[in-house]
């Protein structure tokens, strides 16, 4: 669990950092205007950017959220039905979020 | 600490007492990982806001020009910063590499996490 941390980790430094610039220096005005954000999400290049970083930052932030409770000593049967919720949150959660972006940009 | 309630194995990893670097590294680790999970799906409310068109998000960026907002986007960017820095830290000594500089390498992604924190606010206040 700790390589796939680490890599998506790693991913996410890069990931982020196109965000940040993207959004606060490229685009202009720093979208603080509803159109410039439609603008923007509709870009595809940015709309495929936006749904990798959000695939990668959900699953890093869920594997970090079962290595916390795992340091409460759990038992194995909890933590199988842990890794089933987190599973089942993340696919949630990177769903809805790909489709509110695709309502806002298309 | 098996005998141990849940809530006594919650303190022992926030007990920072009689913690070195790594300890303490290891603490702030925890706690900006949560703050940080917090903060994704308030991201993601904040999406929802947008999708429901321009007033919506007009009252949403006025809500946060508020200068609370500004307070909440220092400790958002010392998180994400530490959190950021201090993974590159571990995931240095996890290789394997330069375990005995464990300790130095703490404060000098302690003191970047603060230097670039007070970049980044300063830029924030000067843009408006």
């Amino acid at each position: 669990m700790w390589i796939w941390q680490a890599i998506t980790g790693a991913l996410l430094l890069v990931l982020l950092g196109v965000h940040m610039v993207a959004q606060h220096f490229v685009a202009p005005t720093g979208l603080r205007f509803y159109t410039d954000v439609v603008a923007y999400l509709a870009n595809p290049w940015i709309f495929a950017l936006e749904t990798v970083f959000l695939g990668v930052v959900i699953t890093h932030a869920l594997m970090g959220v079962r290595a916390i409770i795992l340091d409460l000593a759990i038992s194995e049967k909890a933590d199988l039905l842990l890794k089933r919720v987190l599973v089942v949150v993340g696919v949630v959660l990177f769903i809805y979020g790909v489709y509110v972006t695709g309502m806002i940009a298309f | 600490m098996d005998n141990q309630t849940t809530w006594q194995k919650i303190w022992a990893w926030i007990d920072y007492r009689g913690r070195r670097e790594g300890g303490i590294g290891f603490i702030l680790m925890r706690l900006t990982a949560i703050g940080l999970v917090v903060y994704l799906l308030l991201h993601l409310t904040m999406l929802t806001n947008l999708a429901r068109g321009p007033e919506a998000w007009d009252g949403f960026i006025h809500l946060v020009e508020h200068p609370f907002f500004i307070l909440a986007d220092a400790v958002l960017i010392f998180g994400l910063l530490y959190h950021a820095i201090n993974g590159i830290r571990v995931g240095i000594l996890g290789l394997g590499w330069g375990s005995r500089l464990q300790a130095p390498l703490f404060w000098g992604a302690f003191a970047l996490t603060v230097i670039l924190t007070v970049a980044a606010v300063a830029a924030i206040v000067s843009i408006g």
